[in-house]
C-alpha cells in the first residue's frame, strides 16, 4: 500500500499545472523526465492492482507478453513529435498521456518485468536501445523543426539525450554479455 | 558483512605476515614523492601569503601566477593524487590477499607516466611559460608542453585504476558471493570516479592541444570550462572519499569501537561516485552562457551531495558516542573526554572531521545562486578549500600516514613522534583558523582571489584588506612550520624509526548488525547509474554550448 500512496503523490504532483509546465517547457525534460517519471508512478501504483485484481493480471498477463507490448507501443507512441505537440495544444492528448503512461505502460511494466526471461528482458532493452538510436539520429539529424512547440536547438538536445540513454544501455548490455555474473557471484 | 567473511589461506596469510616488500616499495614511492610534493608545494604557498601579505617582493624570474600555478598542480593534482594512489594500493595489498604481479606492474608503469607528466608540466611553469593557474582553462593558453604532461599524468591514473579493476575483479573470482573489504570498496569507488571523470579532461586537453600549438585559432572556452568542472570537482570528491575511508573504517578501530553501518558506508560510497561528476556546475554559477534554469538544477544536484556528507557526520559521531560511553563517559558532552585525544592517529582526523562542519556549510553557501555572485571570485573560495582539501583531507591524509608509513616499512609509531604529530596538528589547525579565516572573512569584504598584492593605488577598500591579509600570512607560517614537522614525521617513520609491526587498523562491524544487500557489489549497474545521471545533468548544456557557440577565443597570455 505504501508503494500505491508514494506512486499516487508522484503522480499528483506531475499532474499540478506548475510543475506539468515546468516540465513540459524544455523538450528533453517533457519526454526524458516528465513521461519516464509518469512510468515510475504507475509501477510504484501497479503494486496495489496486483494485489486488488490478481485474477486478471494471471489471464491476461500470463508469461509478461502482453504486458510488455502494451508498454512498448505506449512508449512508442509517445516518442513521435506530433503526439508532444499534440499533448501540449489538446487537452484531451494530455489527458491521454496522463492516463497511458502511467496505467497503460507502468502498471504492465510492473506486472510483466518479472515474468520475463532473462532473454526477454534483454532483447526489450536492444529493441529499445536501437529504437533511441534511431530516434537520437532522427531529432539530431533532421534539418526541420519536428515540433511547433519547440526549437531546432530543443530538438538536436532531444536527439543527443536520446543518443546518450543508448550509450548507457550498450555498455550495460556489453556489462551483461561479457560479464559472467556466475563468476563472481 | 567483513567479519563473517571467509577469508582465503592467503588472505590470512598476507594479514599474518604483513605487506609483501614489493608492494610496500610501491606505496612507500608513492607516498614518499607525495610528501615531497608537500613540501615543495607548501614552501611555494607560503612565499604566495608573504606576498599577499604585502611582506615579500617576489623576483621577476618567479613571480606569483607562476608561483600560484605550481603551488596548484603540486598540492592538488600531485600530492593528493600519489596519496590516494599509494594508499589504497596497500590496502588492496592489505585486504586483497597481496597485489597480483600484473597489477603492480601496471602501478609502476602510471607512476612513471605520471612522473614523466610531471616533469612536462613544471618545466613550462619554472619557463614563466604556464602561468594558468592549476585549472588551466581557455583563454589563458599555456606552451603545449604544459598540456603534454597532463595528458601523461592522466593516462598513468588510467594504469593505476585499471590496475585497481583488475586486483578487485580478481579477488571477487576467488571469493564469489562475498563483498569486497569495506576499504578496498572505497577505493573501487575512488577509482571508478578517477576514471570516468578524467574522460573529460582529457577530452579537454585534447581541445586545447591543437589550440595551444596554432592549428586551430579559437576555442569553446564555455564548453572547456564544464569540461574542466567536470573534472575539477569530481577530484574534489575523490580526495574527500579517500579521506572518508579512514573516517568510517579506521579511526573506530583507533578509538576501540565499530564501524557504525556497512550498508550505510556503502550506499554512501554508491550516491558519492552516481550524483557526484554533475556538480561541477556549481563551479560555473556566475558563468555566463549556462540557463538560469540550469543552473538551478544543478543547485539541486550539488546540495544532493551534501546528502551522503551528512549521513556520514551521523554515523560518525554515532560511532564516537558509542564507543565513548561504553569506555564510561557520561552526560551530554562529558563523554568526549573518553576519546583518545592524545593519539594523533585520532585527533589529526577527528579535527579533519570538525573542520568539514564549517567546510561543507560553506560549500552549501558557495552553492546558492545568490551568495556565489558575493563571493565567487574572492579569497573567501580560497578560504573554503584550504578548509575542505587543506584540513579535512589533508589532516585526514597525515593522520593516516601515522600508522601506514610505518605499517608499510615495517617500523613503529614512537611516542615521540606521535607526540611530535600532536604538535603538528596544533600547527596545522591554528594556521588554518588563522588563514582560512581570514581568507573567507577578507573575501566577504571584497578581496579578489588569483591576484598578486597590490593596494590599488592606495584606495581606502583595498589597504581595509591589509590587517586581514597579515592574518592570511601569519597562518601560512604556520602552516609551513606543520608542513615541515610531517615530512619529517613520515620520512623519521619510513627510515628511521625503530623496527617492528603496525597493525593496519581496520574496525570490526557491530556482532549484531544486519547483513548489507548483495546489490551493493554490482558495479556495473552502479556504473550505468551514474553514466545516465551525468547524461541527464550534461546533454541539455553541452550541446546548447556547441550548437550556440560564439565565434571562440583565441589563446590569450597576459602574463
Amino acid at each position: 500500500m505504501n508503494q500505491f500512496i508514494y506512486g499516487l503523490i508522484l503522480f499528483i504532483v506531475l499532474a499540478l499545472p506548475p510543475v506539468s509546465n515546468l516540465l513540459e517547457s524544455i523538450m528533453i525534460v517533457h519526454m526524458h523526465m516528465q513521461m519516464p517519471l509518469l512510468v515510475v508512478a504507475g509501477f510504484f501504483m501497479g503494486h496495489y492492482f496486483q494485489l486488488r485484481f490478481p485474477e486478471f493480471f494471471q489471464r491476461w498477463n500470463e508469461n509478461g507478453i502482453p504486458g510488455i507490448l502494451l508498454f512498448t507501443i505506449i512508449m512508442i507512441y509517445w516518442m513521435i513529435p506530433r503526439t508532444m505537440d499534440e499533448a501540449l495544444t489538446m487537452q484531451s492528448v494530455q489527458l491521454f498521456k496522463f492516463i497511458s503512461l502511467p496505467f497503460f505502460a507502468g502498471v504492465p511494466l510492473r506486472d510483466s518485468w518479472p515474468k520475463l526471461s532473462l532473454r526477454g528482458k534483454n532483447i526489450l532493452i536492444t529493441g529499445f536501445t536501437l529504437m533511441f538510436i534511431g530516434m537520437g539520429l532522427l531529432y539530431v539529424l533532421s534539418p526541420e523543426q519536428l515540433c511547433n512547440n519547440y526549437l531546432l536547438v530543443e530538438q538536436i538536445t532531444l536527439g543527443w539525450g536520446f543518443i546518450t540513454m543508448a550509450i548507457c544501455m550498450v555498455i550495460y548490455l556489453a556489462y551483461k554479455t561479457f560479464i559472467n555474473e556466475a563468476d563472481y557471484e | 558483512m567483513e567479519t563473517t567473511l571467509k577469508q582465503s589461506w592467503r588472505d590470512n596469510a598476507y594479514r599474518a605476515l604483513g605487506i609483501s616488500p614489493e608492494d610496500a616499495k610501491l606505496s612507500k614511492t608513492y607516498l614518499l614523492v607525495s610528501f615531497t610534493t608537500l613540501l615543495i608545494g607548501g614552501l611555494l604557498g607560503l612565499l604566495q601569503g608573504l606576498n599577499r601579505a604585502g611582506l615579500l617582493e617576489l623576483p621577476t624570474w618567479l613571480n606569483y601566477y607562476q608561483v600560484l600555478t605550481a603551488h596548484g598542480i603540486l598540492l592538488i593534482l600531485v600530492f593528493t593524487s600519489f596519496f590516494t594512489i599509494g594508499y589504497f594500493y596497500a590496502v588492496h595489498s592489505h585486504t586483497l590477499g597481496g597485489l597480483l604481479p600484473k597489477v603492480r606492474k601496471l602501478a609502476w608503469i602510471g607512476f612513471n607516466l605520471k612522473i614523466v607528466g610531471l616533469v612536462l608540466a613544471v618545466i613550462p611553469i619554472l619557463m614563466n611559460e604556464a602561468s594558468v593557474m592549476f585549472t588551466f582553462y581557455p583563454p589563458l593558453a599555456a606552451h603545449p608542453v604544459f598540456y603534454f604532461g597532463l595528458v601523461f599524468f592522466v593516462i598513468g591514473i588510467w594504469m593505476c585504476a585499471f590496475g585497481s579493476f583488475i586486483q578487485v575483479a580478481n579477488w571477487r573470482k576467488e571469493n564469489k558471493g562475498q563483498h569486497v573489504p569495506i576499504l578496498s570498496y572505497f577505493a573501487t569507488g575512488v577509482f571508478v570516479l578517477l576514471f570516468f571523470s578524467s574522460i573529460f579532461v582529457a577530452i579537454e586537453v585534447f581541445m586545447i592541444i591543437p589550440w595551444a600549438l596554432g592549428w586551430v585559432e579559437t576555442i569553446n572556452v564555455m564548453l572547456a570550462r564544464t569540461l574542466f568542472w567536470a573534472f575539477g570537482h569530481t577530484l574534489v570528491n575523490i580526495w574527500y572519499l579517500s579521506a572518508v575511508s579512514a573516517w568510517y573504517v579506521v579511526v573506530p578501530k583507533v578509538i576501540g569501537g565499530r564501524r557504525f553501518s556497512d550498508t550505510l558506508t556503502r550506499v554512501v560510497i554508491i550516491l558519492l561516485v552516481v550524483l557526484n561528476i554533475p556538480g561541477g556546475f556549481h563551479h560555473q554559477i556566475i558563468d555566463p552562457g549556462i540557463h538560469e534554469s540550469v543552473k538551478f538544477l544543478h543547485v539541486f544536484m550539488s546540495l544532493a551531495i551534501g546528502f551522503p556528507s551528512l549521513m556520514t557526520a551521523y554515523a560518525m559521531f554515532a560511532v564516537f558516542e558509542k564507543t565513548a560511553r561504553k569506555k564510561g563517559g557520561r552526560g551530554i558532552f562529558r563523554w568526549f573526554s573518553k576519546l583518545p585525544w592524545g593519539d594523533v592517529r585520532f585527533l589529526a582526523p577527528m579535527v579533519a572531521m570538525i573542520a568539514f562542519i564549517p567546510g561543507g556549510a560553506g560549500g552549501i553557501a558557495q552553492s546558492t545562486n545568490q551568495l556565489n555572485q558575493v563571493a565567487h571570485n574572492t579569497l573567501w573560495v580560497v578560504g573554503h578549500f584550504h578548509l575542505t582539501l587543506g584540513t579535512s583531507v589533508a589532516l585526514t591524509f597525515f593522520g593516516i600516514s601515522y600508522w601506514l608509513v610505518p605499517y608499510l616499512s615495517k617500523r613503529v609509531l614512537t611516542p615521540a613522534i606521535n607526540k611530535l604529530g600532536i604538535y603538528q596538528t596544533i600547527f596545522w589547525s591554528a594556521g588554518m583558523v588563522f588563514m582560512a579565516g581570514a581568507m573567507h572573512w577578507v573575501g566577504l569584504l571584497g578581496s579578489p582571489r588569483r591576484t598578486s598584492y597590490t593596494t590599488y593605488f592606495d584606495n581606502a577598500t583595498a589597504l581595509s584588506w591589509d590587517p586581514y591579509l597579515m592574518f592570511l600570512a601569519v597562518g601560512g607560517t604556520l602552516l609551513t612550520i606543520g608542513i615541515l614537522i610531517q615530512v619529517y614525521a613520515v620520512i623519521h617513520l619510513m627510515f628511521f624509526a625503530p623496527k617492528g609491526e603496525t597493525e593496519f587498523p581496520i574496525a570490526d562491524v557491530e556482532d549484531i548488525a544486519t547483513p548489507t544487500p548483495y546489490w551493493t557489489e554490482r558495479w556495473g549497474m552502479i556504473i550505468v547509474i551514474m553514466l545516465l545521471v551525468i547524461g541527464m545533468g550534461y546533454v541539455i548544456p553541452v550541446v546548447d554550448m556547441i550548437i550556440n557557440a560564439p565565434p571562440g577565443s583565441p589563446p590569450f597570455r597576459p602574463w
